[in-house]
């Protein structure tokens, strides 16, 4: 049974997940073998996929609910977490 | 690291992509742009594609780019010439495909990820 985690978190007010932030927040979640996805108004993609993350068009303030599954799965989570609270 | 290549009929085209994907992918990544014929003019080079791929080649693999017909064909020339190939032509859009393989390669991806991340552009939604 592969450990699985969920986090909620919001954007900061001013920034949106967009172009640096979001290459950031991928770059981040490859560095974890965990499968992790980013969900934010009810629409879901793969955390790894920049392309993907992109296309959810989070802007500044917004929930994300970051959910992961696999052995370094809270261990990625934490590391999303500190890298939106990084975001400026 | 992987190294990105970036082929365009148009000089300035292909520096601002590259540009544009550096700016995302941060300074560690090798993304060299082969735009224009060298003279000024609106076209693609053999010998500029080539030496691109040189710069770019970290020796963990090259993914290439390029933008409409001819170029992939110039591409493809290089590529048949070339002994050692770990160089990979992406079949994808040009400015998504960049950005996205930068972006994969900029965590030390392998190759073999960096080339999925880029042809991911085939399906990708932008709404």
């Amino acid at each position: 049974m592969l450990a699985s985690s969920e986090t909620v978190v919001a954007l900061p007010a001013d920034v949106a997940l967009h172009a640096r932030p979001a290459a950031q927040f991928v770059r981040t979640a490859v560095g974890f073998s965990a499968d992790i996805a980013i969900a934010v108004n009810g629409r879901q993609a793969d955390a790894k996929s920049l392309l993907a993350v992109l296309a959810l068009g989070a802007e500044g303030g917004t929930e994300l609910r970051l959910t992961a599954s696999g052995e370094d799965a809270p261990r990625a989570l934490d590391a999303l977490r500190d890298c939106i609270a990084a975001f400026s | 690291m992987v190294g990105i290549v970036v082929v365009s009929h148009s000089a300035e085209l292909a520096a601002g992509l590259a540009d544009l994907a550096g700016q995302m992918a941060g300074p560690d990544v090798r993304i060299e742009h082969a735009g224009g014929t060298g003279n000024g003019a609106l076209g693609t080079d053999e010998g500029r594609v080539r030496d691109a791929i040189r710069r770019a080649d970290g020796g963990d693999g090259v993914v290439i780019l390029g933008d409409l017909g001819s170029a992939i064909l110039t591409i493809r020339h290089v590529l048949d010439s070339r002994a050692n190939n770990h160089a990979t032509l992406i079949d994808a859009p040009i400015v998504e495909g960049t950005v996205a393989a930068a972006v994969m390669a900029s965590a030390g991806s392998t190759l073999e990820d960096v080339v999925r991340a880029a042809e991911e552009a085939r399906s990708a939604r932008k709404l």
